[in-house]
C-alpha cells in the first residue's frame, strides 16, 4: 500500500501539468471479503489531487427496496403497523469530505449529485401525505445510521498540502453484500471539476460464501443436509456419552 | 472468537454460542425437555434474526431429539402407530405452519406472531406445570385427599374413525391424535421448539396415554417433524443457519448428559415447579418486549419484495 501511495506521489511529481482539475485515488483493497472471522470491516481511501479545492468522497451500496414500519400500540401491545416502501434505497451509505458541505457548495449542486445523508433520493407509491412519507424517510435515515449503514455527513478529511488526502470507510459487520460505488469528487470555487468512480464488491468468500450459495441456489439439497447432519450429530453423541 | 454466520449475516461469540447451547441442553436434561421454547428466544434476544432463530432451532431439536427417540425405541417405548397418526398430523400442520410463517414474514408480522405465540403458550404451560406441582406437593403431605382421575370420557370420545392403539391400550378416534400432531406441528414452524411441552401433556390428558409410552412417542414424532420443518424453511425462507445450528448442538448435546445426571439426583415435584418458573420467567420476558415502549415506533423490514 506504501508502495502505492508512493506511486501517486511520484506520478505527480513528475507528470506536467496538462489539466487543471488532476484527481487520483485508490483503495487499501479491492474487495472487502466476508469470511468466517469477519466482524466488521475499514478501508483507506487514499488519493492526490493538484491545487487547492474540495475533495467530497461518497460511497453508496447496492439499491434496494426497504421497507419501513411503524407500530403502533392496540390494546396495550405494540404491532407493526402503516408501512411505507422505498424504492431502490442504498443499502449503505457514507460521506466524507474536506469541509462541512454547505461550505464546500450550493444545495442545489449537492441535491444534483445526491450528495448528503438528506438528499439521497428516495421515491414511493405510498399515498400517504407529504408529512407522513417524510416522517417515514427521516425513520428509515434514523434506523440505518443507529445499524452503522449510513453515517452522518463528516468532514473528516484531510488535505495535506493541497496535495494528498486519505479517509477512511468503516463498514460494520452486518454489512450488506453487494456492489459498492466509491466516488471521490473534486471541488472548486463550489463547483464539481472532477469526480473518479472506483467499484467496491462486498462479498463472502470461502466457507461463508459457499454456504450462503448453496443455500439460496439448492435450497431442498441444503434443507437435506441440514437434516442430516442434525441427524447423525445427534446420534453420535448419543453413541459417545452411553460409552462414557 | 466472533464467528460470522452465513444465513444470519451478523457476527457472534462462537464461546457464547456454545455456552447457550450448554445451558440450554443442561436444562433440557434436567427436565426431559427439548429446549427449544428456551433457545429461540434466547437467540432472539443476542440479536439473531427471529425468523433465522426460529428456522435454526428446529434443525437443532433434530439433533437434540433423535438420541432420546432412538434410545426409547430400542426399549420398546415407542408406540409406532400412534406416532404415525401424530406425524401425519405434524406434516400437515408444520405445512401449514411454514406457509403461514412465509405469508407472515412477508406482511411484515412474523416477530410479533412469534412474541405472542411464546408469551400465550409458555404462560398457559407455565402456571399449569407449578399449579399442578404445588398440589402434587400438597397432596403428598396430605394422602387422605382424594385423588384425581386419571381421566374422563367427554364428548371428544364420540368422535368417528376410532382406531385401536394396542401399545397405549386405547381404542380412541384417529382424529384426536391427529389434531394434537397438527397443532404441535404449526407450532413447531412458528416458535422452532419440539412442541413436547404441548404434546406431553395432551398425550397424558387428552389421549389417556400411559407414561411409560409418552416420552418415546413424542420424541418419536418430534425428529420428524422437525425435520420436516427444517426442510420447509430451508426451501422457503432459507433461514436455516448450519453454521449456528452446529454450534448449539455441540454445546447442547454435552450440556444435557450433564443434565441428565442432576436430574436424577433431584425430587419430581421441585423439577416440575423449577421449570415452570423457568418457563414463566421467559414467558415475562417475551411479553415485555411487547408492551415496552420501544426506542423506536419505526423499524426496518426485510425484502420489499414487489
Amino acid at each position: 500500500m506504501a508502495a502505492r501511495f508512493l506511486f501517486i506521489l511520484v506520478v505527480f511529481a513528475i507528470a506536467p501539468p496538462a489539466h487543471a482539475q488532476r484527481l487520483a485515488a485508490d483503495l487499501s483493497s479491492k474487495e472487502v471479503a466476508i469470511s468466517t472471522g469477519f466482524s466488521g470491516a475499514e478501508l483507506l481511501l487514499f488519493g492526490a489531487t493538484e491545487g487547492y479545492g474540495d475533495i467530497v468522497v461518497t460511497v453508496v451500496g447496492p439499491l434496494r427496496n426497504e421497507v419501513v414500519r411503524r407500530k403502533q400500540r392496540v390494546a396495550g401491545i405494540w404491532v407493526n403497523g402503516a408501512s411505507v416502501t422505498f424504492y431502490e434505497a442504498p443499502a449503505y451509505y457514507r460521506i466524507a469530505a474536506t469541509r462541512p458541505l454547505k461550505e464546500i457548495a450550493p444545495p442545489g449542486v449537492l441535491e444534483k449529485l445526491q450528495i448528503g445523508v438528506d438528499r439521497i433520493e428516495l421515491s414511493t407509491h405510498s399515498k400517504r401525505s407529504p408529512a407522513e412519507i417524510l416522517a417515514f424517510r427521516k425513520a428509515l435515515i434514523r434506523n440505518k445510521k443507529s445499524a452503522q449503514l449510513y453515517s452522518e455527513d463528516v468532514s473528516d478529511i484531510r488535505l495535506v498540502r493541497d496535495l494528498l488526502f486519505r479517509s477512511t470507510i468503516p463498514f460494520p459487520a452486518t454489512v450488506p453484500i453487494g456492489e459498492y460505488q466509491v466516488t471521490v469528487y473534486l471541488f472548486k470555487n463550489g463547483k464539481p471539476v472532477s469526480s473518479q468512480k472506483t467499484p467496491l464488491p462486498v462479498r463472502k468468500v470461502g466457507m461463508e460464501a459457499q454456504i450462503y450459495n448453496f443455500a439460496h441456489q439448492h435450497a431442498a439439497w441444503y434443507g437435506a443436509i441440514a437434516i442430516l447432519i442434525a441427524l447423525v450429530a445427534g446420534w453420535l453423541a448419543g453413541v459417545i456419552f452411553r460409552r462414557a | 472468537m466472533q464467528i460470522y454466520l452465513p444465513i444470519a449475516e451478523i457476527s457472534l461469540d462462537a464461546l457464547v454460542l456454545l455456552g447457550l447451547g450448554g445451558m440450554v441442553g443442561f436444562l433440557s436434561g434436567m427436565f426431559g425437555v427439548g429446549g427449544g421454547f428456551l433457545m429461540t428466544p434466547l437467540l432472539i434476544f443476542i440479536g439473531v434474526p427471529p425468523a433465522v432463530a426460529v428456522g435454526t432451532e428446529a434443525n437443532q431439536v433434530v439433533a437434540a431429539s433423535v438420541s432420546g427417540a432412538l434410545a426409547h425405541w430400542r426399549r420398546g417405548n415407542v408406540d409406532v402407530r400412534m406416532g404415525v397418526v401424530l406425524l401425519i398430523g405434524g406434516f400437515i400442520g408444520s405445512t401449514l405452519g411454514v406457509w403461514l410463517f412465509t405469508f407472515l414474514r412477508g406482511i411484515g408480522q412474523i416477530d410479533f406472531v412469534i412474541s405472542v405465540s411464546y408469551v400465550l403458550f409458555l404462560g398457559i404451560i407455565g402456571t399449569l406445570m407449578v399449579v399442578e406441582s404445588v398440589r402434587a406437593w400438597f397432596r403428598s403431605r396430605n394422602p387422605s385427599a382424594p385423588r384425581r382421575k386419571l381421566h374422563y370420557h367427554n364428548w371428544l370420545h364420540g368422535l368417528p374413525f376410532k382406531m385401536r392403539f394396542r401399545r397405549s391400550k386405547l381404542y380412541i378416534s384417529a382424529l384426536l391424535p391427529l389434531g394434537v400432531g397438527i397443532l404441535v406441528g404449526i407450532l413447531a414452524a412458528i416458535m422452532g421448539v419440539g412442541g413436547g411441552f404441548v404434546m406431553v401433556p395432551a398425550m397424558i390428558y387428552l389421549l389417556g396415554m400411559p407414561t411409560s409410552v409418552v416420552v418415546g412417542t413424542s420424541l418419536f414424532q418430534i425428529v420428524f417433524v422437525t425435520a420436516n420443518v427444517t426442510f420447509l424453511q430451508s426451501v422457503n425462507n432459507q433461514t436455516v443457519d448450519i453454521v449456528l445450528a452446529l454450534l448449539l448442538v455441540v454445546g447442547s448435546v454435552i450440556g444435557a448428559q450433564l443434565g441428565a445426571r442432576v436430574g436424577t439426583k433431584l425430587r419430581g415435584e421441585e423439577v416440575r415447579v423449577a421449570l415452570g418458573l423457568i418457563v414463566l420467567a421467559v414467558c415475562a420476558r417475551v411479553a415485555w418486549t411487547l408492551v415496552a415502549t420501544p426506542d423506536d415506533v419505526y423499524s426496518l423490514g426485510i425484502g420489499g419484495r414487489h
